[in-house]
């Protein structure tokens, strides 16, 4: 019960992941929606407030030209970087351990059933606060927040996966004795895949949004860093230069590099049922 | 390769005190033990004024609950995400049902519904206090924004799900609108719905406590971030377990009895599991 409170117990909830990926390419809407979105965001900023409310979308991108001409760029925006990736692998590698544990024997489901029900549906500022707390200005902070948040994401989607492999299939394995490596390899791996794919996106999604906050609230590097001090001096225009980098990071990681990944490993696929 | 990951099993002949140990059930109650020990055993490592001791947590639980902050705290949030959950239904529904029947909208609103995910709530939370100030109106416009893709896209899902054979002989047998309705329409949007509101309150939640930090003098968000302020570690660990009997009340009581009744026609199915999405 308590591992399948993580998910929804009802049949079918649309993810984010049902989201990313677009029903039908239309590239000529896509255009659209961009200009309008940029065409809004002028017309709040020239209409309704004023510039250091809302700054126009020109000078958000004159601050982000401003802000890597500066070298401040680098310096915080690769600390971030590095926590998330340091802190999201080992998330990753944890979170399918578990996953697989989970998916393998009950104990290990009820063990850590509660803690993932828990930490999906507490608000990451929970645990970005306390991690901020507990480690100050030191990095782990970050890291230990990504870790704690984004590992239960990755938890969930593996064990789903492991549940999914087909029991004909382990019992055929077993009959014909085969050498574990090679279930491993054919049995496994190719079952789990595709949930591990999903896994490592909605872990993303999670780990730089949390990446950002903890270093908000306890840091004194990063982008997070870098968001709070602009509010606090209620430079609008540094706020949003700043979260437009980790944002456009995110998409560029997201949109581009995990969904070609994932095209690319799943070739066979394409060609098997062509 | 799979034994080591399986429980330990106790041996043949063993007491019956180890079987009860190595027992899934027991397996729930010895998670929040270890880290209640590993919890006594490193906070006085790091500094009470870090990290609290668990007595010194107790004790802050009877102070903040004779205070009376705690109920008035959370009372202020939950009435916020109501009303932005609220309107997040009743303006993502039509959308929904716009979006289900058409799929020029649907292309159209996909990529605006992909962008507004991605925007970290903490951006919106800034924002929302520089356009409104402190008060109602910023958190509950970021539940807003927080629920209302979910309840679209879930809604445009159940519309597309109508079995369209139904509906036929329905109307070949000439069935009465409202008959339709609550045979047909209502009973197979429902579990939509259901994921609609369970997403959108989630989801709600984690952007409105974010918000109350920034653009809010009250709630349970602010007070969280209030605690951690004023250097009360102790009352920040407090509020953290505040939010997650929270959690476990909404997912065990809410969702929990409420879907089980609601659902209560159908045959039991192996769900098919998937996170809830940030």
């Amino acid at each position: 019960m308590s591992a399948d409170a993580a998910s929804p117990p009802i049949g079918r909830g649309t993810t984010k992941s049902d989201l990313a990926t677009p029903r039908s390419s239309h590239r000529l809407s896509r255009v659209v929606v961009y200009a309008v979105l940029l065409l809004g965001w002028q017309a709040l900023s020239t209409f309704v407030f004023p510039p250091y409310v809302l700054p126009s979308p020109l000078l958000v991108l004159q601050e982000m030209a401003d802000i890597v001409a500066s070298g401040l760029f680098w310096k915080h925006f690769l600390t971030t970087i590095i926590r998330l990736f340091i802190g999201f692998a080992i998330a990753c590698v944890l979170g399918t351990a578990i996953g697989i544990a989970m998916g393998r024997s009950e104990y290990w489901r009820e063990f850590f059933g509660d803690y993932i029900m828990l930490t999906l549906t507490t608000p990451g500022l929970v645990f970005a606060l306390i991690c901020a707390m507990v480690f100050g200005l030191s990095p782990l902070g970050p890291i230990v927040a990504i870790i704690l948040t984004s590992m239960p994401h990755v938890t969930v989607n593996v064990h789903e996966g492991v549940r999914a492999i087909p029991r004909d299939l382990l019992d055929m394995a077993k009959v014909y004795e085969v050498p574990p490596a090679a279930r491993l390899r054919h049995v496994l791996i190719p079952a789990v895949a595709p949930y591990l794919f999903t896994a490592v996106r909605y872990g993303f999604a999670i780990a730089w949004k949390i990446t950002a906050l903890t270093e908000l609230f306890g840091s004194a590097a990063g982008v997070g860093f870098q968001i709070r001090t602009e509010y606090l001096v209620f430079s609008m225009r540094g706020v949003l230069a700043w979260a437009l980098f980790l944002v456009v990071f995110a998409i560029i990681i997201e949109r581009f590099v995990l969904m070609r990944i994932e095209r690319d490993f799943f070739r066979w696929r394409r060609q098997a049922f062509a | 390769m799979y034994s080591t990951l399986r429980a330990p099993r106790a041996p043949a002949g063993s007491s019956g005190l180890v079987r009860l140990l190595t027992s899934p059930r027991a397996a729930r109650l010895t998670a929040p033990l270890l880290i209640l020990v590993a919890w006594q055993l490193v906070a006085p490592l790091i500094g009470s004024r870090l990290l609290p001791m668990p007595i010194e947590v107790v004790e802050e639980v009877g102070v903040l609950a004779l205070e009376g902050t705690i109920w008035s705290a959370f009372g202020t949030s939950l009435m916020r995400l109501a009303v932005g959950l609220g309107l997040a239904l009743l303006v993502g529904a039509p959308l929904g049902l716009l979006l289900g029947v058409s799929s020029r909208a649907e292309a159209f609103a996909h990529d605006f519904i992909v962008i507004g995910l991605t925007f970290p709530y903490l951006i919106w939370g800034i924002l929302v206090s520089m356009w409104f100030g402190f008060g109602d109106v910023g958190p509950i416009l970021v539940v807003f924004i927080a629920a209302v893709p979910y309840v679209m896209v879930n809604t445009a899902e159940g519309v597309r799900d109508v079995s369209r054979d139904l509906l036929d002989m329905a109307r070949s047998y000439n069935v009465s609108r409202p008959h339709v309705l609550r045979h047909l329409v209502i009973p197979s949007l429902s579990p939509f719905f259901f994921a609609a509101l369970r997403y959108g309150l989630a989801n709600g939640w984690k952007g409105l406590v974010l918000a109350e930090v920034f653009a809010a003098t009250s709630g349970a968000g602010w007070e969280i971030a209030g605690m951690r302020d004023i250097g009360n570690a102790a009352g920040v660990v407090v509020y953290a377990l505040y939010f997650a009997t929270f959690s476990i009340l909404v997912e065990r009581l809410v969702f929990g009895r409420l879907s089980a009744w609601v659902f209560r026609w159908r045959p039991r199915q192996p769900g098919a599991a998937r996170a809830t999405a940030s």
